[in-house]
């Protein structure tokens, strides 16, 4: 799919100096619709399918620590944070589905300063 | 005179004919308007506790704004002071509404990996109406927290 391939996403890590045993927040953006199937298009008129993520993975070096399930009710373009204790170097991957079938993730690597 | 009555009489008529057309469409919307998942929040509680008593309690900080000016988004925060141990833990946050057509926003499963308590999103909110964090501990019991928030333009569709 092009548009999957299009879509935006970032991992925020804050504070951005953190030592291992820190907890520190992972936020996730993704650039999303986040259609309701209630809206109209306002060029069109016609009502806009409901398309939105269902299923987020938070993975550490490839095990899981968080999953979330997500509904339409939350806002376009969302945003989630969750804290994390770092338990050393490796790398955090965001994967996320919605409900079309479109697949992605994104990852970014931490680097604990000790 | 014989005219302004005349404009009169006709505006009434009018207004008289158009009004029950106008409530008819507004309901006919009303009842089409439906999501892919609607669900009420009596029935999401359920499907989410199965059953179970959910207490009220003061160990979660839920922040939401009092006044949202724009429905459609909503920061919320829930913040449960429960500690994330092997065997005691916050097993999972459900976030959500009272009164959207889906009264649920999101369900995170958290696991002691975390070390807190913690979750933060943006949700959409048709109305004003509560947001409600329900959490599940790991021993299977749930507690609950919620805030009003008041909403100036709504924010689904």
């Amino acid at each position: 799919m092009a548009e999957a391939e299009a879509r935006k996403s970032m991992i925020k890590i804050k504070p951005k100096k953190f030592k291992t045993g820190d907890i520190v927040k992972v936020d996730f953006i993704v650039i999303h619709p986040m259609d309701t199937g209630l809206s109209k298009d306002k060029k069109t008129g016609q009502i806009k399918p409901a398309h939105y993520i269902d299923n987020i993975t938070f993975s550490f070096d490839g095990k899981p620590f968080t999953t979330m399930k997500v509904w339409e009710t939350v806002s376009t373009n969302p945003y989630f944070s969750v804290n994390f204790k770092v338990p050393g170097k490796g790398k955090i991957t965001v994967d996320y589905t919605d409900n079309t079938g479109e697949k992605n993730s994104k990852s970014k690597k931490l680097k604990p300063k000790d | 005179m014989k005219r302004r009555s005349f404009i009169k009489s006709m505006m009434a008529v009018s207004a008289v004919a158009v009004t029950p057309v106008a409530l008819m469409a507004k309901e006919e919307a009303k009842a089409k308007k439906k999501g892919p998942n609607d669900l009420a929040f009596e029935a999401a509680v359920k499907a989410i506790t199965s059953g179970k008593e959910v207490k009220d309690s003061e160990k979660i900080k839920l922040t939401v704004p009092e006044i949202a000016e724009n429905g459609a988004v909503v920061p919320v925060k829930v913040e449960v002071d429960h500690p994330m141990e092997e065997a005691n833990y916050v097993k999972a946050i459900h976030v959500l509404n009272t009164k959207n057509g889906n009264t649920r926003c999101v369900d995170v499963m958290l696991t002691p990996a975390n070390g807190k308590g913690y979750f933060a999103t943006r949700v959409k909110l048709g109305g004003t109406q509560e947001v409600v964090a329900l959490v599940e501990l790991s021993d299977g019991t749930f507690i609950k927290a919620g805030k009003s928030v008041k909403v100036t333009i709504g924010g689904c569709g």
